[in-house]
């Protein structure tokens, strides 16, 4: 009996892509979580994104959606676009205008990063970033926890009637884009580096490399890369670990234990990465990558209700004061 | 899918054309073997890397001629180790290495935090065994000189 509960609860777990399901305030915590962090990717690094007017010329290589670029855009441009993304994804984040801002977050996302690229270097954790956005941007994510649901409200509009699956499928989708994600990453560790990348050696020298490279760049190489390098026993497990967990990312998408047990083998992937060779991968380090496998609104009325109680207590606290 | 969508949303046909073109999408990288943005192989260290690593690197030079290492905001104009290397990497290969030597120099003459005793830029290839120099600091195997320029000329 209980485990067919179990199994009952799992099932009820499972992304079923197409048909998934979800309330509104989940796919809107979905949207707060991704865009509010791309946001302040973008205000952090904003000064790397600006430098891009210094570039010369001859050091353009222009890739994906602007590969015909002929010559560097305008400093005004870049300014512009800079700040155009910026205050778009803030406006994506609370949720205002949505139907506006979110298309131009989503394009602007994917014009700026591709500009950024296009001097010699791809960021691949930006990806994701992208692509989460560009689900985000056109779906209905500001039918709650937004300023759009709020001055429905406050006009007596009554909220969209949507069947759950406008809700459910766009975080189903983005879900699916992060397990495709990574099998391709193992998939690529296969194809370029052959059945030889399981043995170890190559991660060694992977780790070797990164460290060797910060050190004649003037950087300070990992703290645990000397250890690891030092340490052959480890690395053999940790190569084929690294496959597994990569290749067996479509076990997320069964929901409950595995789910969970993959997003945290994924995170402790990560995690062991920036030990070993100072490679911070930020959206899945700080669990954005993660955020479409979990029921976010149920984490988020929680902490509702906690700073509520907190709130509430305070006010007590203030009101018995003489 | 789209918010401006009738309220009904989109129907399962929809769905599924949608859902299919984004997996199609993501696997078109893999069987045309080519990397972008934001459709990737992501390629990045799945090569069976050797231990003899050739990298490319900027030095300052004093009088001397002895080398100084810089740090990767002089060499790169960014903290991030990835695209410091990478653009250095894609200069010396489009025979940019002149170019970019100017324009490490003109940063290096303006950095406070370098050594007084810099008068010139140089960018190299060096090739290491990389676990000798993690575990041993070894020194490199081989090296190419792709440019050097005097400190002042870019500054």
């Amino acid at each position: 009996m209980v485990t067919r509960t179990s199994e009952r609860s799992a099932n009820a777990e499972r992304i079923r892509v197409i048909d998934a399901e979800a309330p509104p305030e989940r796919l809107a915590a979905l949207r707060i979580v991704v865009a509010g962090f791309v946001t302040a990717y973008l205000v952090i690094r904003a000064p790397v994104f600006l430098a891009l007017r210094d570039r010369r010329e001859s050091a353009l290589d222009p890739i994906g959606v602007i590969h015909w670029l002929g010559a560097p855009w305008p400093d005004a441009l870049v300014v512009a676009l800079v700040v155009v993304v910026m205050l778009a994804g803030g406006a994506v984040t609370v949720g205002w205008r949505h139907r506006v801002s979110g298309p131009v977050f989503g394009v602007g996302l994917l014009l700026l990063t591709s500009y950024r690229s296009s001097w010699g270097q791809l960021l691949h954790f930006e990806h994701l970033m992208v692509l989460m956005v560009g689900v985000l941007a056109f779906a209905p994510a500001s039918d709650a926890w937004s300023v759009d649901a709020r001055r429905r409200e406050s006009r007596d509009v009554p909220p969209p009637s949507r069947p759950a699956t406008s809700y459910g499928w766009p975080i189903a989708l983005c879900a699916l884009i992060v397990v495709i994600t990574y099998v391709i990453t193992g998939i690529a560790k296969l194809r370029y580096g052959g059945v030889g990348w399981l043995d170890g050696d190559t991660l060694r020298n992977h780790i070797a490399y990164s460290a060797a490279r910060l050190d004649v760049l003037g950087g300070t190489p990992a703290p645990f890369a000397e250890l690891t390098v030092r340490s052959s026993w480890l690395l053999t497990p940790a190569a084929i670990a690294t496959v597994v967990v990569e290749l067996g990312a479509p076990i997320a998408l069964l929901g409950g234990r595995w789910r969970t047990a993959w997003c945290l083998a994924a995170w402790l992937l990560h995690l062991g990465i920036l030990a070993t060779m100072l490679i911070g991968f930020p959206v899945p380090l700080f669990g954005v990558a993660f955020a479409p496998f979990f029921r976010l609104e149920i984490g988020a009325a929680w902490l509702r209700d906690r700073l509520g109680t907190v709130t509430s207590r305070w006010h007590r606290r203030v009101a018995a004061e003489p | 899918m789209s918010a401006s969508a009738s309220e009904s949303g989109v129907g399962r046909t929809g769905r599924v054309l949608v859902t299919a073109a984004v997996v199609g999408a993501l696997f078109l990288p893999v069987v045309l073997d080519r990397d972008g943005l934001p459709l990737s192989t992501y390629p990045m260290y799945s090569s069976a890397r050797p231990a003899e690593v050739t990298l490319v690197t900027a030095y300052g030079l004093d009088e001397a001629g002895e080398q100084v290492t810089l740090s990767l905001g002089v060499i790169g104009r960014s903290d991030d180790p990835l695209v410091v290397a990478g653009e250095l990497r894609s200069a010396v290969r489009a025979d940019r290495a002149d170019d970019r030597c100017e324009e490490i120099a003109g940063r290096a003459a303006t950095a406070g935090s370098l050594d007084d005793s810099v008068v010139g830029i140089e960018i190299v290839s060096e090739r290491y065994d990389v676990v000798d120099r993690v575990e041993s600091s070894a020194a490199p195997l081989d090296r190419t000189v792709h440019a050097t320029c005097p400190l002042d000329e870019g500054g």
